[in-house]
Parts: C-alpha cells; structure tokens; sequence
C-alpha cells in the first residue's frame, strides 16, 4: 500500500511537471483569434444592430427585470424592428441580479453572439461591472433603469449611457425644493439603508436645504423591512413639517404606506414619496386610500401627452389593461431613443451610436424633452405627482414639473466628483 | 498499481492535455474565459471540499473569506498599489478572516460549526455592504486589474490551469500526511482523538487555515478574473453554491470539485440562455443526486467503476479484489 501511494505521488509530480512545462511552451504563441480586429461600421449603412439585453428575470428582481424587458420588445413590437433599412435583433440575457453572472452573460453577448451594443442590467453592482467590461472591449452600454449615481459620476465612461432612468439623488432633488417651496420649514426623512437609499434621500436634503428647509432627523431600514411600525412613528414623534420617504420597489412601498395609514397619520402628516414606493404596484394595491398622496419622479403615468397615450394604450393591449410603470417606461424610452437615431443617421456602432444619442435632444419622449449631459447621463423633467383617479383606476399625475434636471444638483460637477460617496454620515 | 488507478490516472492525463489543448482548438475568448470561471469556483470548492471532506465541518463561509480577501485587492488597487501588493493585502485579509473564522468555530462542530461558519459570514457581507468608504457600498469596487504578464484572457487562463492543479496537489498531499489522517480520525470521533492526546481545536484550526487560504487564494483569482467585487460575493447564497457544488461533485473526492463546479457555472451560464426555469433545473439535479448518486459524480463513477473492476476479477481466478480506492473510502462520510 505504501509503494503505491509512493509511486502514485511520483506520477502526480510528472503529470504537474508535464504541465507546466506545456504551459510554458503553449503560452510563448498566442492561440488563433485572441486579437481580434474590431470592424468598423461604414456611417449611413444598412444592415443589422445586434442587441444584446441583459436583465435580471429570475430571482429576487425578476418583476423590476421582465417589466424593463417588456418595455423595449413593447416598443419594436408596435414599431417594427426595422427602421431606416437597419434592422434590430434582440438577445435577452438573464443575469439574477448577480454581478458575476451579469459580466459572464455580457462576455457571452459580446465574444460569442458579436452584439453591437448592451443595453442593461438593472441593479447597481451588476450595472457597474458590465459597465467597466463593456467600455474595455469598445462596445456602448445603454442603462434603461439603473440608478446608481456612480454610473454617470464617478465611474462614468465614455461609451456608457444612462438613457431611461435618472440618477438616485437627481431624481429627489426636485422634492426637497418643491418641499420647500411649498412653505414646510422642516423635513424627516426614511430611506433604504444601503447606495441607492443614501443617494435618494442625498437628493431629497440637498434640495430642501438648498430653499432654506432644516432637515430634522433621518431614518433608514435595512433591505427586507416589512413592519414600518417603528418607523412611521419615529417620523411621528420627529414632527416634521413634511416626511420624505423613499424605497425601491416592490413590498416596502405599500407595506409602510398601511403602517403610514393605520396609524392615522394619512390626514395629519404631509408626505412626499419617491419614484419606487408610489408606483403603479402600490397604486394597484391602496388605490382610494392613498388619493391625493403626492410623490416625486421623472416618470408620470398620468401625464397629458401623446407620447405617453400611445405607449400607454400599447402597453395596456397586451398586458390585460395594466398601466406602465417606471421600469417599462425605461425599456421603452431606451428602444425609442435608439430608433431614433438609427433613424437620423442609418446603422451606428461603438463610439459613434453613443455620440449619436448623447447629442440628441428627446422633444417628445414619454418622459418629456430629454437630453444628454457630458457624463451621458439623462438631463430632463422631473415631476411632483399626485395620486388621481381616472375611468376607475389610478394614476400618478404631474402637479408640478421642473424641467432639465441635471444630476448636479445645483452644484458645479467637479465638486461633486470630489466628494465621497453619500452614506448615512454624509449627505452632501 | 491496480488497474482502476491506472484508468483514472489516464484520465486525469487525457483531462490536462484537453485543458491545455482548449484555447487552440478553434475556442472564443469566451468558452476560455467560461472555464476559467469553471477553474476559479472549483479551487473554492476544493477548499470546502478539504474542510467537508477531511475534517467533517460543513462550512457556510467560504464564499465570505473569498470575498474578504477580493475586497483586500480591490482596495489595494482603489489606492493604487500595484498586483504585488495587492497579492500581500489579499493574502494578509484572508489569513486574518481565517483565523477569526478558526478561533471562533475550533470548539464546535456539525450544526454548530455551520451556524458559526454562517454568522461570521454574515459578518463580512455586512462590512462589505455597509463600510462603503472602504467595499464602496452596494456598487462595490471596479477596475481591479491583474498583473501584466497574466493580462490577456488565455494567458491567464493558462495561469488558472496550473493554480488548479497545484491547489488540488497541495490540498491532496495535505489530505494524505498525517495531519490529513489525524483530521479523518477527529471526523470520525473526536472523543477518541482527544483520549488519545490528540489537540482537536488544534488541528481544526490547522485544517481551517489551510481551507481558508486557499478559498482567499480562489477570492484573488476571481477578482483578477472579473475586474471587481461586491458584496454578492460574500453573501449566504455563494456559499451555499459552494456546499452544493462539492456535494454534486462527491464530497471528498479529489475532481468532485471540479465537475460540481463544472455543473453549477454551465447551468448558471449556459442553461439559462435556453431555459428561463434554469433555477429549477439546478435545483432537480441536486435533489436526482442526493437521492440516487449520494457519493456525488465523481464518488458514484468511482464506486460503479471499482464494482465493474471487482466482477471482473473475481471471474478470472488469481486476481486479488484491488484494495479500496482512497476516494470511495471517505465517501461515506458525505453527511
């Protein structure tokens, strides 16, 4: 027994050995095909733009991921996908909300299916990693919803555009100076205890100290809160003028809004919530309860326009009478953004479809006149909402809009640059 | 030499030569870079799979102390410093964690173990979520690069080849050495061991340091591999992958982690291109395994492959039954 294992270790040293030495001849020669050149698209060209879309369908986010994939395919179906002799081709990619999973879905997307440009995925970390992947390889990336500040700040590149959602702290930061306009002279606010809840809430304060408001606490709770008790009464005994409170998405919206209401507070404690937690899910769910109710987005359902008519009808045909929310807003915003530039300039790619979109000025998209700033980020209205009825159902209507809203929030960009990250210990 | 060693040794040749192969046999960058992917979880596997295997102490923290020590180069890189340094931080971070893992959970075992493992995890992803001046929050850190000499794909991928095989050599002459033995009998009784004057808290802190590098070692890769990290990396849900992919793969054997690794990342990646329910199908796979190879792949191949070996030896008369493989032997043990 022991001369085998003698003799085996022998072969396992002569296997590695044998290996290494291969490794070593193998990598003085590069294999075929690990520099590949990139083609170049001819401007004003026909022919295919590959898209590859990547969204989180399964897991934890997979309502937030299918509505941002509706809202695109929505657009091609009622368009067609072909516009101006380029015809548009759509992969969809599932990440679950994982970053690693993200980046190898984008590698495959872009190595092996050869697309032209990633549009996606949804939440912060995985938005970020594709980003930094996609900006090496020379392949634009498109952001329909996600929301990190860092994308378009920070880590900001050149071939990276945020072309459907608005940043976390730029789309609050019209709340706190309405807030403020509107004669409250003190604020409390709750957020998410985490990136996009800092910057939220970052926007929020800015905006109401900007117009001389004195924010008086701030409150935060942690990813997979269901019971707002607590907190709906600390924002009682805070006895602010006005409470702030924002969330994600999904449960926690409704879930504080019953506290909210079942403690009482619905008539006596002004409120303001954010894009997430007063969406068409919430509206759905409280309905009457919460007419009246205002919040603060870049997104309004509600409003008059043709754009958001036509999307709206589109979206309610197939989808059994629903009403969009802000995700598919951002699908579809996305997908028309596109069309209308392969629209103007033929088939683009890399470098030049992001230089296309980034100078083009939206006049009539389904979220108003929207441009582009040097960080390609979004610069257009944001709107303070309030919840109406109309023919039995719901929707967030504009009561008040600010137009091109940028994401320096009143500040010059290299300031805010320089500044650290928003946290619960800094907000701006 | 018995025959099966002979088989499996070929294998394991044929395995080496395909692997080195791959990158010239008309291959994308990306199928390289999915294998590559392959190579980094299952070194992370092989860490747990030592731990499980040997040790009998399931851990739900890998995925953490792999994580601690990507956060280490991705800080080192945030500050500038370059791949050596990010290698020492790393390296320094992981030891750390491992140790504060060791300490904590040397006394327990079996379900205990588990829920110490876990909590210490749970202890990391918090920092790594909320210590945002240092992780960089829920955005975690990006742009981390490699070393230049590993910077393009096949390379490095010839790189992850050769950390494989010496992080499964290193893991199996540990598992073979006294050390290993004195393990394998504190699994099977710890009562024992201790009357015979054996230190188990030490030697499960031994055994914890060693699965714990080599999980960091794993943690740099996959952050040179992936450019960045955040706190996914270190959530339960990782390790839980981990647990579940040495268990597909055959606790305690040697390639278990491998194809358990293999399984999980296809699945994961490329499963999920053609079917939306690809969760589901992971999930089939692990319960048709438990109930019907609970040796794991590679444990069950193993078992049939010596059961084959046996009936034909024992119809030709002189053979002796070969002695029990070192993997079937301790595969019994996959509780």
């Amino acid at each position: 027994m022991k001369s085998t294992t003698m003799s085996t270790r022998g072969r396992w040293a002569a296997v590695a050995a044998l290996g290494a030495a291969a490794a070593l001849a193998l990598s003085a020669c590069a294999p075929p095909g690990s520099a590949e050149p990139s083609a170049t698209q001819e401007p004003g060209a026909t022919g295919t733009l590959k898209v590859g879309y990547i969204s989180p369908i399964t897991g934890n986010f997979a309502i937030a991921g299918q509505e941002m994939v509706d809202g695109w395919n929505l657009y091609w179906e009622v368009n067609g996908n072909e516009v101006n002799g380029v015809t548009v081709e759509t992969i969809v990619e599932d990440d679950a909300g994982n970053p690693e999973m993200s980046l190898t879905k984008a590698k495959k997307l872009v190595e092996s299916d050869g697309v032209d440009v990633i549009v996606g995925p949804l939440l912060a970390n995985t938005a970020l990693a594709v980003a930094a992947y996609t900006s090496s390889v020379g392949i634009p990336n498109l952001h329909p919803v996600a929301a990190a500040d860092d994308l378009t700040q920070r880590q900001a590149n050149d071939l990276t555009v945020r072309t459907g959602s608005m940043s976390g702290s730029q789309m609050n930061y019209p709340g706190g100076v309405w807030a403020a306009e509107e004669g409250h002279k003190t604020a409390v606010t709750l957020c998410p205890d985490y990136a996009f809840g800092w910057e939220s809430c970052a926007g929020f304060v800015q905006g109401f100290e900007s117009e001389g408001g004195e924010v008086v606490a701030q409150y935060w709770f942690p990813n997979g809160t269901s019971d707002f008790s607590t907190y709906v009464s600390q924002i009682q005994s805070a006895g602010a003028d006005i409470a702030f409170v924002a969330t994600a998405g999904g449960a926690p919206g409704p879930d504080f809004l019953r506290s909210f209401l079942g403690l009482g507070l619905g008539e006596s404690q002004p409120l303001l919530m954010n894009c997430c937690s007063m969406d068409q899910a919430t509206l759905r769910a409280l309905g009457a309860e919460i007419e009246g109710f205002n919040s603060v987005s870049y997104w309004a359902e509600g409003r008059e326009s043709d754009a958001v008519e036509e999307f709206s009808a589109a979206y309610a045909a197939k989808f059994d009478g629903k009403i969009p929310s802000a995700n598919v807003a951002g699908g579809y915003q996305t997908a028309a953004l596109v069309a209308k530039v392969l629209e103007e300039h033929g088939l683009l790619t890399g470098a030049e479809l992001v230089d296309a979109i980034t100078s083009y000025t939206f006049e009539d998209s389904i979220f108003g006149r929207v441009s582009f700033d040097d960080y390609n980020n979004t610069v257009g209205p944001v709107h303070i909402r309030e919840v109406q009825e109309r023919d039995g159902a719901f929707y967030n209507v504009p009561i008040r809009t600010f137009e091109d809203v940028d994401q320096w929030l009143g500040k010059d960009p290299a300031d805010v640059l320089a500044q650290e990250p928003y946290s619960q210990s800094f907000q701006g | 030499m018995t025959r099966s060693r002979i088989v499996g040794l070929a294998l394991l040749g044929a395995l080496l030569v395909v692997a080195l192969a791959l990158p010239y046999l008309g291959t994308t960058s990306y199928v390289i870079s999915l294998v590559s992917t392959i190579l980094i979880a299952a070194i992370l596997a092989s860490s747990v799979n030592f731990l499980v295997g040997d040790g009998g102490m399931a851990s739900l923290g890998h995925g953490a102390i792999a994580a601690a020590a990507a956060y280490g180069a991705g800080w080192a890189s945030k500050m500038g410093m370059d791949p050596g340094m990010q290698v020492v931080i790393a390296m320094g971070v992981t030891l750390v964690v491992s140790l504060v893992y060791g300490l904590l959970s040397m006394r327990t075992s079996g379900i205990y173990f588990l829920m110490v493992t876990l909590a210490v995890g749970m202890v990391v992803f918090g920092l790594a979520y909320r210590l945002s001046a240092v992780t960089g929050g829920e955005n975690g850190i990006t742009g981390i690069q490699r070393p230049a000499f590993i910077g393009e794909y096949w390379t490095y991928y010839y790189f992850l080849v050769a950390a494989f095989v010496l992080t499964t050599l290193l893991l199996w002459t540990v598992s073979r050495s006294p050390f290993g033995s004195s393990l394998r009998g504190i699994r099977d009784s710890e009562t024992r061991m201790r009357s015979l004057g054996y230190s188990v808290a030490g030697y499960k802190l031994g055994a914890f340091m060693i699965s714990g590098t080599v999980a960091g070692f794993a943690g740099l890769l996959s952050v040179w591999h992936t450019h960045f990290v955040s706190p996914s990396s270190a959530g339960v849900h990782r390790s839980v992958l981990l647990i579940v992919m040495v268990i597909l793969g055959g606790v305690g054997t040697v390639l278990g982690p491998l194809v358990g690794a293999a399984v999980v990342v296809l699945v994961e990646n490329v499963l999920s291109n053609e079917i939306e329910r690809w969760p589901t199908i992971l999930g089939l796979i692990f319960i048709l395994v438990i109930l019907f190879a609970r040796a794991g792949i590679v444990g069950s191949i193993a078992k049939l492959a010596a059961k084959l070996t046996r009936r034909s030896t024992s119809r030709s008369p002189g053979g002796g039954s070969p002695p029990g493989t070192p993997v079937s032997d301790r595969n019994h043990t996959a509780s």
